[in-house]
């Protein structure tokens, strides 16, 4: 069943060999709509394979750029991987709107139709107990930052005054030395004020979600040379609870050590990281 | 994806690759398929891109190892950067001892009648 008539159809939807990329897997409920979006490029039209009661989300796509060789030659270029990934996330995200949505990761092939229903039914227990886990719930991300401004770089305030005497070789190198000393102090602050802010984000965002997982820190490219990134967290959230979600984050925002922190907030996304559990509040 | 909050500039569409990039390469429901990819391969782009900080061991696989003298990034770093400052700074202590010691020593001189 194809769902995306608007499209252009690329070479596999009509002539030459095409291989068979799997997105999604949703609920009984019809997944989409998939106005929005059209898979990867030079592929076929959206389809809905049923699998059992469930709905797989593909796309025919050219076998030749979807070979193992030609994978790995696009993936590992970073514009295209780029491309790929955003495509594949458009419809993950078109898929969810419409009903529960487990995401499958980026590039799961088959030969065939039949061989993708195949390799999905033998897992139907697993997408149904995933698709059990998420449904009504969404996706939020929540980061964490501490800001490497100037000022926190320069001695407190309460730092003992330093007394410059123009021509003494002594006391300037006694200031230099105060210096570093409350630089390095500063920084420590900092990065110490910092962690125990965020486990104070992690500690009240926790308490409404029903899951968390931690992701890898993102590097200076993601966050910028001007902060740095001390958590990176995900939560399972039921949907009528974003509002709840913003309130909290906002009082956080204003709560006392939270000068050089900033808190960033992002989705509703697709469940992605809790298709295979997450760890449940309430299981520590 | 929507930022919740609007207020402040909108972060680099980078962060935005990011966190789709870390929720696509490894995370969904996994089942074989027919053809195989190697999203370690993957992984290490985008370490090479700086979008992730690698576990050490991914990264030490491909020799990447550049958040080692980051400050900002490591513990391993840091830990360095202040033993180089603590020996600067002793070094800087014993000069400034040695001219104050030097200078009693001449002030005394000049004081004796």
């Amino acid at each position: 069943m194809s769902v995306t008539q608007h499209c252009p159809v690329g070479p596999a939807g009509n002539v030459g060999s095409s291989v068979t990329y799997v997105f999604a897997v949703c609920g009984p409920g019809r997944p989409g709509p998939f106005a929005a979006t059209c898979g990867h490029t030079g592929g076929g039209p959206l389809r809905l394979l049923a699998v059992g009661p469930l709905w797989a989300v593909v796309q025919d796509v050219p076998a030749v750029t979807f070979s193992e060789t030609a994978l790995h030659r696009r993936l590992t270029d970073a514009a295209e991987l780029e491309r790929c990934a955003r495509a594949h996330h458009d419809v993950v995200t078109a898929a969810a709107a419409g009903g529960p949505t487990v995401p499958l990761p980026l590039a799961t092939l088959y030969l065939s139709h039949e061989r993708a229903t195949a390799a999905l039914g033998a897992n139907l227990e697993r997408f149904r107990a995933a698709l059990g886990r998420v449904a009504g719930r969404v996706e939020w991300g929540v980061k964490v930052y501490v800001v490497e401004s100037d000022t926190t770089a320069r001695p407190a305030p309460s730092a003992p005054p330093e007394t410059p005497q123009p021509g003494s070789q002594r006391v300037s190198g006694r200031a230099y030395l105060s210096r570093l000393r409350h630089r390095q102090h500063s920084r420590e602050l900092n990065r110490e004020s910092a962690l125990a802010a965020a486990e104070q984000v992690d500690r009240a965002v926790r308490e409404m979600a029903v899951g968390s997982v931690r992701h890898r820190l993102h590097g200076p490219e993601a966050t910028g040379r001007d902060r740095t990134q001390v958590m990176n967290a995900a939560y399972l959230i039921a949907e009528e609870r974003g509002d709840e979600l913003a309130t909290t984050i906002r009082r956080l925002r204003g709560s006392p050590g939270f000068d050089n922190i900033e808190i960033e907030v992002s989705g509703p996304w697709a469940p992605y990281s809790f298709t295979d559990g997450g760890e449940l509040a309430g299981h520590q | 994806m929507t930022e919740l909050d609007t207020r402040g500039t909108p972060p680099p569409s980078t962060t935005n690759l990011a966190e789709i990039l870390e929720r696509v390469l490894d995370k969904g429901i996994v089942i074989a398929g027919d053809i195989k990819i190697d999203l370690l391969d993957i992984e290490l782009l985008t370490i090479r891109l700086r979008l992730f900080i690698s576990s050490v061991e991914t990264a030490k696989k491909a020799g990447i190892d550049w958040w080692e003298t980051d400050p900002a990034l490591s513990s391993r770093a840091a830990h360095n950067a202040l033993s180089e400052e603590n020996q600067r700074l002793r070094e800087r202590i014993e000069a400034l001892a040695g001219d104050d010691a030097q200078e009693a020593h001449r002030e005394r001189e000049l004081r004796r009648p």
